[in-house]
This record gives structure tokens, sequence and C-alpha cells, in this order.
């Protein structure tokens, strides 16, 4: 150290014990800076008129001080003051900054001479001749060394007389300080995996049309201030890709942003919100912690091995699921039909197992693609169509219809194709399979998100052998069962029941079409179940009049095109309702205790203290409806939710959501149900397993 | 089919990551590697210390900002707390030669003992180059990478960003808290911060 630098340092500890006593004055003077509290009053002290005060800070050469944000590094200058009632003083309205390059680094700052004004009100409560003005300032003075420095400092401004010299530097300071321009309209977003803020501002003055703006946003710790921007004038219109910090520590909704021309005094300030979700500040290795649940739910960080093992055990308890049972059914009736030939039952068998683990693979490939072009897509995303939703009700009532023998599929198929299928009953039994794909798949069964999570961070292959492997485990109980001859041999013989059984079968699939009708509404509204079950009758009156062969030829011919006539006529009627409305419809049944979910929101509920619950759901996932009527109406379970004040919160995913898709994937998952509890302090959640228990959600909120 | 289409998207994306290496590093993201003399003038590598966790504190003698956690012992209690649990403590001079800041080896050595400083080893970068692979900013700015080698924090020592000294009592310390949530299993609470001080003195001209 230079005995120069030495004396510096020495000066700036030594300045805080020298300026503090009674000799406190309006000038505190370092071998960097020298500062002045300076006062405003043209029209004397007095309430309304106007008041401003002042550090003017006046720097040796190549020296400088820090706007409110400082960029890389620095710090902004701070006041404090100490002023008589019925005086306060207002926030610094910070000039425009300049760029101060430091090596690579970037900072924003002032050099040469700056004022920091302050505006100040005056209210009647302040009586006096003499105003008195304390003022405690610190500053960071940087050159190639930076030294942090204080002062304070004392004015007194008489109150029945005018005080206006320095009236020349405050209009000079108020010149350069940066205003919002009527007109001009920002916009923001994050573009790039939110690795840019892409900004476009229109309606800015002609006279910085056309000019290389500089770009200062005024929050810290969000854009990389020694980075390009990427601007450019499209008409009149600036547009600029700003990148994000690669450190960044705020997460801001809303920003301003000071934008400046070559050689101006001031910049131009605009504000505006940031459309997209920021992305979580977190480590993605840090799993949320586990050890407290029973049957903890797999970490994301799980290997492949255990991933796939898991996957396998997943989709054979897929066939528990709710919403797989009327398939179940199917496949029941199917086992009876084949029990006379141990080789056709494992011929269906295996062909039901191609035609599960197909789907699948078509399902997740199909699903990763999206996912690749952007789209914010998870599992399930099938069922947020109301057209998907709707079809898969045509087909169920369909099933149901056929079961309870209002037609034979043989009297509407040509008759080439009827005996192809009797022909080819593995392509029957291939088919059944992709039936059972698409009604199961949205059930994220336990065991199952982790994997899920798992096969959206691997490469492509590795993530549909997953999928594969969780097709394999669904159709496995089947498959064994048809390769295991005892099993076969348990099952009854066919006979006179069995037109019973099938019969019977049709209520468990028109109960799948009722569950589909609800999600519906859920989606599009009342308008849209309406519009369903008038197709759905059209549809039976088209199947009934299908299968009168009794009726002669021309009495067929007549049936048939009115079948077919009122069938168009009712889905061209009812098909635009069937379009996706907009998110400002019914959230599934929120109560009073239920709030709608926003990360924010969570975010300020956690800094007061309070523990949030969320329940991730979707109308279409049967799991959530089972564990929001055994779990979450738990009476003891709301005691102790209102006990431990814990803020309940329903992110509903009927439709599609990019913030809880985001949200979702932030957590390794990628369908629903997902419950987290998000406890103050804590970064990521505590995750329950997917299949709750009253006991399981008490332990969970219990745990530290 | 749908393999084959995925292919060349996937390369696509294997690019884009690869060309990210360039670009400092960011939190969640792989630590960047360097192998770097220290003062002692051995040559110290991330990679010695696979499977432990490793902070990276840099650190200019002469920033005011420094002295304020070394006068208050601040640091040298993070750095005997966290290399106590087998943490490893890796000080980081940045400092270019021409700068009226740097400190030659011995004197780097020297000033450690007099502040009763300890850590697992002191580097000297003095071209810069492990402090732009980290994009750190400012003495002290403070770096923790897992035993995996991602990096998992990146910010300032606590929440006070002020020269004095007093502050110290008061404030959170930002590197305690995250070696805590590790130790516990827990994802780091605040993961980056603001970093505070005097800038680090690479070489002008970036």
């Amino acid at each position: 150290m230079t005995m120069k630098r030495f004396l510096v340092s020495l000066a700036a500890i030594a300045l805080p014990s020298f300026a503090q006593g009674a000799l406190a004055q309006a000038v505190v003077t370092t071998e960097q800076v020298r500062a002045e509290l300076v006062a405003h009053a043209p029209q004397g002290v007095e309430a309304g008129k106007p008041l401003w005060l002042g550090l003017q800070i006046e720097h040796q050469p190549d020296w400088h001080t820090y706007w409110k944000n400082p960029g890389d590094s620095g710090l902004p200058t701070t006041l404090t003051w100490q002023l008589p009632a019925g005086v306060t003083a207002g926030e610094i309205a910070w000039p425009t900054p300049a760029k101060l390059p430091v090596g690579p680094l970037m900072n924003y700052g002032y050099k040469g001479k700056v004022l920091l004004p302050v505006p100040a009100t005056v209210t009647s409560a302040f009586a006096g001749n003499t105003l008195e003005i304390k003022l405690s300032a610190q500053w960071l003075v940087c050159k190639d060394v930076c030294i942090p420095q204080q002062g304070d400092f004392a004015l007194s401004v008489p109150a029945r007389a005018s005080t206006a010299l320095h009236g020349a530097a405050f209009d000079a300071a108020w010149a350069t300080v940066p205003e919002a321009v009527a007109g001009a309209k920002a916009q923001a977003e994050l573009v790039d995996g939110a690795k840019t803020l892409r900004v476009s501002v229109s309606g800015l003055p002609a006279a910085l049309q056309g000019q290389a703006l500089a770009f200062f946003a005024e929050t810290a710790g969000v854009i990389e201030p020694a980075a390009k921007v990427d601007a450019r004038w499209d008409g009149s219109v600036w547009r600029a890709d700003v990148p994000v910090a690669y450190q960044r520590f705020e997460s801001p909704a809303q920003m301003n942003a000071v934008l400046v021309a070559p050689g101006a005094k001031a910049g131009v300030q605009v504000g505006f919100a940031i459309a997209g979700s920021w992305p979580a500040i977190v480590a993605p290795g840090a799993a949320p912690p586990q050890a407290a649940l029973p049957a903890p739910p797999p970490a994301p960080g799980l290997s492949f091995g255990l991933a796939l093992l898991f996957a396998l055990v997943g989709g054979a308890l897929l066939n528990l699921m709710p919403c797989v049972f009327p398939i179940l059914s199917l496949k029941l009736l199917g086992f009876a039909g084949h029990a006379h030939s141990r080789r056709a039952l494992l011929e269906g068998g295996i062909a039901y197992s191609a035609g599960v683990v197909l789907s699948f693979v078509a399902l997740a490939a199909l699903l990763l693609l999206l996912r690749a072009g952007g789209e914010q897509i998870g599992w399930g995303f099938q069922l947020q169509s109301p057209v998907f939703v709707a079809a898969l009700a045509v087909l169920f009532t369909v099933i149901a219809l056929n079961l309870a023998g209002l037609f034979e599929f043989g009297t509407l198929l040509p008759s080439t194709l009827a005996t192809a299928r009797l022909r080819h009953p593995l392509a029957d039994s291939a088919l059944t399979g992709v039936l059972a794909v698409a009604v199961a798949s949205p059930c994220t069964a336990p065991f199952m998100g982790a994997a899920l999570g798992l096969a959206f961070t691997l490469p492509a292959v590795q993530a549909l052998s997953l999928f594969a492997t969780l097709g394999l485990g669904m159709a496995l109980p089947y498959l064994a069962a048809s390769a295991w001859p005892r099993v076969a041999q348990a099952m009854p013989r066919p006979g006179v029941w069995m037109a019973t059984f099938k019969t019977a079968m049709a209520f468990p699939m028109l109960a799948t079409v009722v569950w589909l009708a609800w999600v519906l509404g859920q989606q599009t509204g009342n308008d849209g179940v309406v519009a369903l079950l008038g197709v759905l009758v059209a549809l039976a009156f088209a199947l009934w009049a299908w299968g009168r062969i009794d009726s002669g030829r021309i009495g067929r011919a007549v049936w048939s095109t009115s079948g077919v006539v009122l069938l168009g006529a009712v889905l061209t009627w009812a098909l635009p309702s069937w379009r996706e409305a907009s998110a400002a419809t019914s959230v599934a049944s929120l109560d009073d205790r239920w709030q709608p979910w926003s990360r924010e929101r969570v975010a300020a509920l956690n800094a007061e203290g309070r523990t949030v619950f969320v329940d991730f759901t979707a109308a279409w996932c049967v799991t959530c409806l089972v564990n929001k009527r055994t779990t979450l109406g738990d009476a003891a379970v709301l005691a102790d939710f209102d006990a431990r004040r814990v803020a309940l919160m329903r992110a509903d995913w009927t439709r599609r959501d990019a913030a809880i898709s985001d949200e979702l994937s932030r957590l390794g998952r990628h369908g629903v149900p997902v419950y987290a509890l998000y406890k103050p302090g804590q970064a990521m959640p505590t995750l329950l397993p997917e299949l709750l228990s009253p006991q399981l959600v008490r332990d969970a909120l219990a745990a530290p | 089919m749908r393999l084959k289409a995925l292919a060349p998207l996937l390369f696509g994306l294997s690019l884009l990551a690869g060309a990210a290496i360039a670009a400092p590093a960011s939190v969640g993201q792989p630590a960047p590697t360097f192998s770097v003399s220290d003062a002692a003038g051995k040559v110290v590598s991330l990679a010695d210390f696979k499977g432990k966790t490793v902070v990276l504190e840099w650190v200019n003698p002469e920033c005011p900002y420094v002295r304020k956690h070394y006068g208050s012992a601040n640091m040298q209690a993070t750095q005997k707390r966290a290399t106590a649990t087998g943490v490893v403590w890796l000080s980081v001079n940045s400092t270019h030669p021409s700068h009226g800041d740097y400190k030659q080896p011995g004197e780097m050595t020297r000033w450690n003992q007099q502040q009763g400083a300890s850590p697992s080893a002191t580097l000297m970068d003095s071209d810069g180059r492990v402090g732009r692979a980290y994009g750190a900013r400012t003495t002290p700015h403070i770096y923790v990478v897992d035993a995996k080698g991602t990096l998992v924090y990146a910010g300032g020592i606590d929440d006070k960003p002020s020269a004095n000294p007093a502050d110290v009592k008061t404030a959170k310390n930002f590197v305690n808290a995250a070696l805590a949530d590790m130790q516990a299993g827990r994802p780091i609470a605040q993961a980056v911060t603001r970093a505070y001080g005097c800038s680090v003195k690479y070489a002008d001209g970036g």
C-alpha cells in the first residue's frame, strides 16, 4: 500500500468522528469529493411552498459515486435526514447516470459534479424562524480503488426569507432527472428460457427516435450490466433484447428502466410489467427434503435404473386407479371370451401389451416434440382439450350402448370390416390397449410423478424407454394372467351369465361419461355440457336407427339417413361450444378456504411467516378428486390447517396454464396431483405423496 | 421415426449447452473448472476437491469491505466454521499485477497469518481468469460449489452492504446459512444474493 493510499483510507476512517461534533456544517471535504448539503426555499419555509434539499457532490477527476442501481459493484449513496416536526424529506430524485466501465465490469454512476435533489414537504405543523436540517450521508467513492465515506451535515434555513442561492444548481439537477413521458408505452417479456428480457417501447419523444439508446435498469440484480443490449428501431418502436444477469438475485414482476440518447442530459423513464415467469433461483440438484414423511416419493435425482423400476410398478398400479376401471372391465370380458384357447389368450395378451406400450411411446414422443417446440404442457395435456374430452365421452357412450345391447358392432360395420375384425382378434386386442392408455394416461399413479419428472430431463431415447416401461407395467398384470394358464382356468366358464355381466359393465362406462361431462363443464361451462348431452342423445338415436335390421330395405335407409342427419346437425351446433374457454370461468370448486394459486402470493404469505399448502389439481384427474374427498375435506386435517394458520391454495391445471406448468417442472413434476407444503424460509417446498391420507398430511404439517 | 426427428434437435440443444460455457457461471450449472497456482506455489484444481463442498472467497486485502470482514474477524470465523465440517475454503485474489492493490504470493501468505485467516489455500488468479469464469465482481464475493461440482451459491457474505464493521453483528451471514442448508440436506434458501464491496481489480480493457 502506498503512503498516499494509506492516508486516504485513514481520512475515510477519521472522517465520521471529525464531522459528527457540534462543528457539523454544510460542507464535508475528503481527498476524493467535496460534498455539500444544499437547500432551496425561494418563498421561505412554509406549508405548501416548495422546499428542495440536496447533497451536491463534486468528485475529484476520475472518481465517481453511484446511481440507485450501482451496476456490477459499488453502492448507491444513502441519505438519512433529521428534520423538525412538519417537515419530511422524500426519496432522492436520481439524476440520469452514466455508464462507468471498470475492466470487464460495468457500473452506473456520476463523475464531476452532481446534485442529488430531494423534494421535501412542509405542513402547518412546522413552526419556527429557522429550519434546522441535519443529514447523515454515506457514499462509496471509487476510481480504481473504492473508499466508503460518510459525512454529517447541518444547515440552517431561514423560514421567513428566501433561500435561492442554489436555485440554478437545483434547476440543472432537475433537468437531468429522468421523467416518464406521456404516451410512451413499454412492455417486456422473458424469452430464451428467461435468459433474455425482451423490451419494446413505443411512443417515445421525437428527440429519441432513431437514436442508439442506452438502457439502465432501476432494479439491481436483474440484468447483466456489462453485457451488450441488442437494440433496434422497428419504425417508431424501440426493441431491445437485454441479457438477464447470470447471477440474478431479484425476480421483479414490474420494473422501471431509464433510456438515454447519446449526449442527452436526461433520460426517459419507462415502466413495464415483465411477462413470463422467472425460474426459481435454486440449484436443480437440491432435492426437497423427504425424510419426515412415510413412503416418501422418489426424488427427481433418482437413478435411471430405479426410475425404470418405479415406472414399471407405477404402470402396474395404474390398473387400480379409478379412471382405468371401465377398461379393466372390457379386458375381463375379453378374458372370459378367449378362455377356451390358451394360445389365443397369450396372443391377445401380447397384442394388448403392444397396444399399451406403443400408445405410451407415441404419446410421450408427441409430448416431447411439443415441449421441444416450447409448449408449456405436461402429462395429461390431452385432457386439457375440451374436444378431446367430448370425444372420449362419445367413445365411452358408444361402448356402453354396445355393452348394453342397443346395437351390435357387426350390424354397423360393413361386412368385410366385421369379418376382418373377427379374423383379426389380435388387432382388436391391440386397440383395446390403445383405448386403455387414452383413458389411463392422465392418472398419475403413485411413484409415477418422479419418474415422469426425470423423463423430461433425459435424452429422448431414455425418456421414451421410460414411458415404454410404464406401458409395460400397465399391461403386465394382464399379460401375466394370459400367460399363466391357472389364472385363465380360474376364470368362470362361458355361459349365459356373460350376457348379464356384459350389460352390467355398461354402467361403469356410463359413470365415466358422467365424469367426463363434469370435466367438460369445468372447461367450457354449462353450454358445453348441454351440447355434449345433445350429441349423446343424437348418437344414441343414430346407433339405434342403424341397428334396426328388421325394418326392411327402404325403412333402413330412412332410419339411417335420419340418424346421420340428426347427428350431423347436433354436432354442428355443439362443436363451437367446446372451444377452449378463457381462464375467467370457474376454478375447480374454490370455496372460502381455498384461494387460487399464484407464485407471488405464496412468496408473500411465506414472507409473512405463514406456511402455504398448494393442491395442484385438475378436474380430469380422478386421483386428485379422491384425495380431495378423503383427505383435504377431512375435518381433522382442516382443523390442523386452521390451528397452524396454513394458507390453502389450489392451482387448477384443468386448462393449460404456463405458470402452473413452470412451477410443476421446478418441483420436478410434470403431472397432477402434486401436493406441496411451502414453509417460510425454504426455497423448495416439501412434496407429499400422490395418494394422500389424513394422517400423512398431518404428519407433514407437524414436521419441522 | 420420431426418435430420428428428435435427434437433430437434441444435437442442436447440446451445441447450445456447449456454447454457454463461455458465459459466466450461473447457480445450478456446473461450476467452472480451473487450475491455478496458490500462494505457496502449488497448483490447485477444482477437480482436486471432487466429493467435497468448496467455498470460493474473492479477496483483496486493500479493499475496505474486505477489511470490514477481516477486521471484525467475521471472515475468519466463517472460514473456521466451514473448514471444521470438512468444507474446502479457497481464497481467490484476482487483482492484476498492474494494479496498486496487487499482492505478491508471499505477501498474501503473510497477510493471512496476520489476520489469523485459515483458508485451505489462497489462489493467485493474477490474470483474472477464474474470476471472470465465475463472474466475480466484488471483494468479497462468495461462491459455493457442492460435492457434485455444481455451483449452488453466488453472492455476498451477508445482507448488510456497508463498510461499517459494527453491522456484522446484526447482519445475516449468507455463507453460514447456505452451508447449514447443505448439511441439513435442504435446498439453499437464498442461492443468489447481492455481492457488495470493491470491484475486482481486473486488468483494464476487459
